[in-house]
């Protein structure tokens, strides 16, 4: 493994246990071998249940590979204090109603361990930037989706990580919020700081990802820039599709 | 991963728990309880200052307002005419007191101590708060908690000592408060009744880590409500069951194998029927009530341990925390 590899995946398998007696095996994820490098805005494509989900969780540790290795910033996966150098935005946040804006980010800033003055400064300028500052002191109970996936946005910003894995961070967000994930992703690039972004959005990928690794039923099927993919003048749709359907690129 | 940090984490998720209480209503609730039975001990008052000590043997009293008895009758016949009075709901409800103005206040907090916050109390602060974990493990809510630095053990262990000390808070708030309005309405400082805070607070904890486990296991609420009351009873049970084997005047009418399953069952459970018996014994309640011919004749015979009874308690709390953070720790989110 190269110093520059931010995620590194060997061999990785994931079969989850299902069913009353969790004796039914589920396999999500199959031999999946690539890496990501240091800068580099990564996307993660495939159809449903095509195993993106598994394998952002795998390099979160927030489950462990039944086979393969998984590294996070040189570091084994589940070393956890890598960690607090990742910011992460879930498929689906679902945030304590409780919490105000601007005391979730405290709260989350907290769990970062990041000492209190610096997640109040950087709460009070992510609220600007994702265009909640006029509603940090209301409850997210009364947000709309499209305003707690800007929560989401914000909270994965507080502790401005080297490595940012968005998980759909465009879902819900109306055309100003998807300009927002696009800029945000543009300047995390400029810093050379590393972007998984998964999406199932083709043109939010071709846009903004330099190259992309194509999962079919839990199995790399594509790994590469996107553009490779339209040499021949075929349009990166029909490619897509053909891919997602299970042809070889 | 230092110390320090991992009791940064445990602060805010404490201060979470009590957002958490606050925005579900429970603290509302809890406190309207408390401030409900706080205004009831201030409408307690109590005249005269008969003493009716007799020993051992029962009072022989009269009480003054009997419209049928003739008190200086009475009195020549060597009957105590009791002219205490207790009066409630500010004057509303008048007793004729048969003890001394102290022992009726302690009746008084028997009632509050361990018919209102022990029984009734634990239970419900059990179901309540039931749902706080299983909210927090929720994949949506927990998934980004998990991304983070802070190790999982310490997740686990913020938000049970948060609900812990949310609980201890309401405790304090009932127990204090009931305390300081009866003394200062009549007078009387008692400062065994005090004793009920960590009482209270031990018998919720030992059932909390139960239902902390079901939550971890299957972070759904209503099992932890149904799980936790369905296992408060079988302790309960067992606890009562042990000690109706052990007061058996002929252990021979017992078969061996049941008498080892209750003493092993009773050593290995919880024990909320000796919380009760100890907030019973620290409350001096057998000035008033009967305390049930097993376990007097358990605590005849010297089968009653108190300190075992909380330290065996203290071990399942433990033990029950160290399977669930075993479990959360290695559960795919």
């Amino acid at each position: 493994m190269s110093a520059t590899a931010v995620a590194e995946f060997e061999g990785v398998s994931k079969v989850y246990r299902v069913g009353l007696l969790r004796r039914s095996p589920v396999q999500a994820v199959a031999d999946v071998t690539f890496r990501v490098e240091a800068g580099e805005v990564f996307g993660l494509l495939g159809p449903n249940r095509a195993g993106k989900t598994t394998l952002v969780k795998l390099l979160l540790a927030l489950c462990r590979p039944t086979a393969g290795r998984v590294t996070r910033l040189g570091r084994p996966a589940d070393d956890a204090a890598t960690l607090a150098r990742v910011g992460y935005v879930h498929e689906n946040p679902a945030f304590p109603r409780y919490w105000d804006a601007a005391g979730l980010l405290e709260y989350y800033g907290a769990m970062t361990l990041l000492d209190e003055p610096t997640v109040r400064r950087r709460a009070g300028e992510l609220l600007q930037r994702v265009g909640l500052s006029d509603r940090c002191r209301e409850p997210i109970n009364g947000f709309s989706k499209g305003m707690v996936q800007r929560l989401a946005l914000a909270q994965a910003l507080l502790n401005d990580p080297d490595l940012l894995v968005l998980d759909e961070p465009a879902e819900g967000l109306d055309l100003l919020g998807r300009r927002l994930v696009h800029e945000v992703i543009g300047e995390r690039r400029k810093q050379g700081r590393t972007v998984i972004l998964v999406s199932h959005a083709l043109s939010d990928v071709a846009a903004l990802c330099d190259r992309v690794a194509v999962l079919v039923g839990g199995r790399l099927n594509f790994l590469g820039p996107l553009a490779s993919l339209t040499a021949g003048a075929r349009p990166l749709e029909q490619a897509v599709q053909e891919l997602y359907a299970g042809a070889v690129a | 991963m230092n110390l320090s940090a991992a009791i940064y984490a445990i602060r805010w998720l404490v201060r979470d728990t009590f957002r958490q209480a606050r925005a579900s209503g429970i603290t509302w609730v809890m406190l309207a309880v408390s401030g409900v039975c706080i205004l009831f001990c201030l409408s307690v008052s109590v005249h005269g200052q008969l003493s009716l000590e007799h020993g051992d043997g029962p009072a022989e009293f009269l009480p003054a307002n009997d419209p049928q008895a003739d008190p200086e009758k009475a009195a020549r016949a060597g009957v105590d005419v009791a002219g205490a009075e207790m009066t409630m709901a500010f004057g509303a409800v008048r007793l004729p007191l048969a003890r001394d103005g102290r022992d009726g206040v302690r009746f008084i907090q028997l009632v509050l101590a361990a018919g209102v916050a022990d029984a009734l109390g634990v239970l419900l602060a059990l179901i309540w708060t039931a749902g706080f974990l299983p909210t927090f493990l929720e994949p949506g809510a927990a998934s980004v908690l998990l991304a983070k630095p802070a190790p999982r053990w310490s997740l686990l262990a913020g938000k049970y000592l948060g609900v812990l000390a949310f609980v201890g808070c309401q405790a304090l708030v009932f127990v204090g408060g009931t305390w300081a309005a009866l003394g200062l309405r009549t007078g009387v400082w008692d400062m065994a009744y005090l004793l009920c805070v960590p009482l209270l607070l031990l018998h919720f904890a030992v059932f909390f880590s139960f239902s902390a486990l079901l939550a971890v296991c299957t972070r759904s609420t209503v099992v932890c409500v149904i799980g936790s009351l369905l296992f408060w009873l079988v302790c309960w049970g067992m606890n009562y069951g042990r000690h109706l084997v052990a007061a058996v005047p002929d252990v021979q009418q017992v078969p061996g194998s049941l008498t080892w399953l209750v003493e092993g069952g009773y050593w290995v459970l919880p024990k909320p029927a000796d919380l009760g018996l100890i907030l019973f014994d620290a409350l001096d309640a057998g000035h008033h009530f009967g305390k049930g011919v097993a376990l007097q004749n358990v605590q005849a015979r010297g089968d009653f341990h108190p300190e075992l009874s909380i330290l065996s308690s203290l071990v399942f709390t433990v033990a029950m925390l160290y399977v669930a953070g075993r479990q959360f720790v290695t559960t795919d989110y």
